[in-house]
């Protein structure tokens, strides 16, 4: 269990507290509305103020009490949000290797032909359906090698039967990158056939799996 | 005429491009930065819209008066009066034009979608790269609507100019006065002449404006 958070988080009306450990695996988080899944994964990206302690792939990503934050830029992370947020005057590979000078077109392609985008790759947002634009944002994030991946509901615009072939893609992309995999995620299935770890959110508190399977036993007894 | 004409279409040209160069970090500025004196500046860049512009000369020319900080130095580092000269036209028309240059761009860097930046921040993208790669060609409308803004205020300007240039013929009269003083000298057909070409380049400059304001609006702009 190498990697660490624990945050405390006023963001709005929630009141975000999260205590954790994992290792470089595949974690899905779920929960109501509003219990503050998006918000966690935005404390982790770095885009909302968070105090507290994280370390990821032994990197400190905050430390409150030294007062220090890494800034989003070099967290190195992947993150796909609902809002693919493609720039609309680029294509859907200058969007993926936006900001890269060194392109690794042999890396490059393989993702996209493992996410089903080769064909879209010369395209502009504007002829790209919702969910093809989500695959796009997909190997953005992923093209980089992040040392983590924040997703947040990243197939929710995938038809049933690419969403199956999905999972086993983003299953084998965490293995070969060893990275944890954040993901959120309302699908039940998602849950079934990824997490290694399943984190429940409400009203802004966190239950991992086994916080949880303690609490059964302890109602069991 | 033709020499007037001339020396507006310089001006307008020189002003532009220094109005571009200075009005975008300030747009910036204002369209992402909270921090104290922010509404302080915010009017000053305003001022010239509600100012008379002949006061704006009238401190303009103070400010570069022989017998001033400024004026000293110039004079003696290009051994000509800064009063009375082109580039103290140039100085008054880049303030006089300033809220015209800053304020379409503020508001095209505040339409960029947030997500559009925080997107910038997790991919890694410098503050540089996020300028130039994202924030300018998102703004693309709004920069090219404040050069044309400027152009064709700066031709029309009159007031501002006069107090600092004094129409010096070849030099510093513009085609704005030059209209004035062809009506004072009942010049009719020149006053004719200059006036159509005047209201020409507005109406064309305008038109420019308002079809990229449409298509700034429109997503269209990109594809």
């Amino acid at each position: 269990m190498k990697n660490r958070i624990k945050i405390k988080a006023l963001v709005g009306a929630l009141d975000l507290q999260a205590d954790v450990t994992f290792s470089d695996e595949m974690i899905i988080i779920s929960g109501e509305n509003g219990a503050g899944k998006t918000t966690l994964l935005r404390c982790l990206a770095g885009l909302e103020t968070a105090r507290g302690h994280m370390l990821v792939k032994q990197q400190l990503w905050l430390d409150s009490a030294a007062d220090f934050v890494l800034p989003t830029q070099i967290r190195h992370i992947g993150c796909v949000w609902p809002d693919a947020a493609l720039l609309p005057w680029l294509t859907a590979e200058k969007n993926i290797t936006l900001g890269i000078d060194q392109v690794d077109d042999s890396w490059l392609n393989l993702l996209a032909e493992r996410l089903e985008i080769t064909a879209l790759m010369q395209r502009k947002p504007h002829m790209l359906s919702t969910g093809e634009a989500q695959r796009v944002a997909l190997v953005r994030a992923i093209y980089r090698k992040p040392s983590a991946l924040l997703l947040d509901e990243p197939f929710s615009a995938q038809a049933p039967a690419i969403r199956q072939r999905l999972r086993a893609v983003l299953k084998a992309v965490q293995v070969e990158l060893n990275i944890p995999v954040i993901m959120v995620s309302h699908d039940r299935e998602d849950a079934e056939m990824l997490a290694d770890q399943h984190w429940r959110m409400r009203e802004g508190r966190l239950l991992t799996q086994a916080f949880e399977t303690s609490v059964n036993r302890k109602l069991q007894a | 005429m033709m020499e007037s004409l001339w020396i507006s279409l310089q001006l307008a040209l020189v002003t532009t491009i220094i109005l571009l160069l200075v009005a975008l970090p300030l747009a910036y500025i204002l369209a992402f930065k909270t921090f104290k004196g922010r509404t302080a500046l915010e009017v000053v860049v305003a001022l010239p819209l509600v100012l008379p512009p002949t006061v704006l000369g009238y401190f303009v020319l103070l400010m570069i008066a022989p017998n001033t900080g400024l004026g000293h130095l110039w004079q003696s580092a290009f051994d000509h009066s800064l009063a009375f000269s082109f580039s103290g036209m140039v100085i008054a028309s880049v303030l006089y034009s300033l809220p015209f240059a800053v304020q379409p761009m503020q508001q095209s860097l505040r339409a960029i979608p947030d997500s559009w930046l925080e997107m910038a921040r997790t991919q890694g993208l410098s503050l540089n790269q996020t300028l130039i790669q994202v924030m300018l060609p998102a703004a693309k409308g709004g920069v090219l609507v404040a050069a044309a803004l400027s152009f064709a205020h700066t031709m029309g300007e009159f007031g501002a100019v006069l107090m600092v240039g004094g129409s010096i013929p070849g030099e510093t009269k513009v085609a704005s006065i030059a209209l004035f003083e062809f009506v004072e000298m009942q010049q009719q057909s020149e006053a004719w002449m200059l006036a159509l070409i005047l209201l020409g380049v507005s109406f064309v400059m305008l038109s420019v404006v308002y079809t990229l304001n449409r298509q700034g609006s429109n997503p269209g702009i990109f594809k």
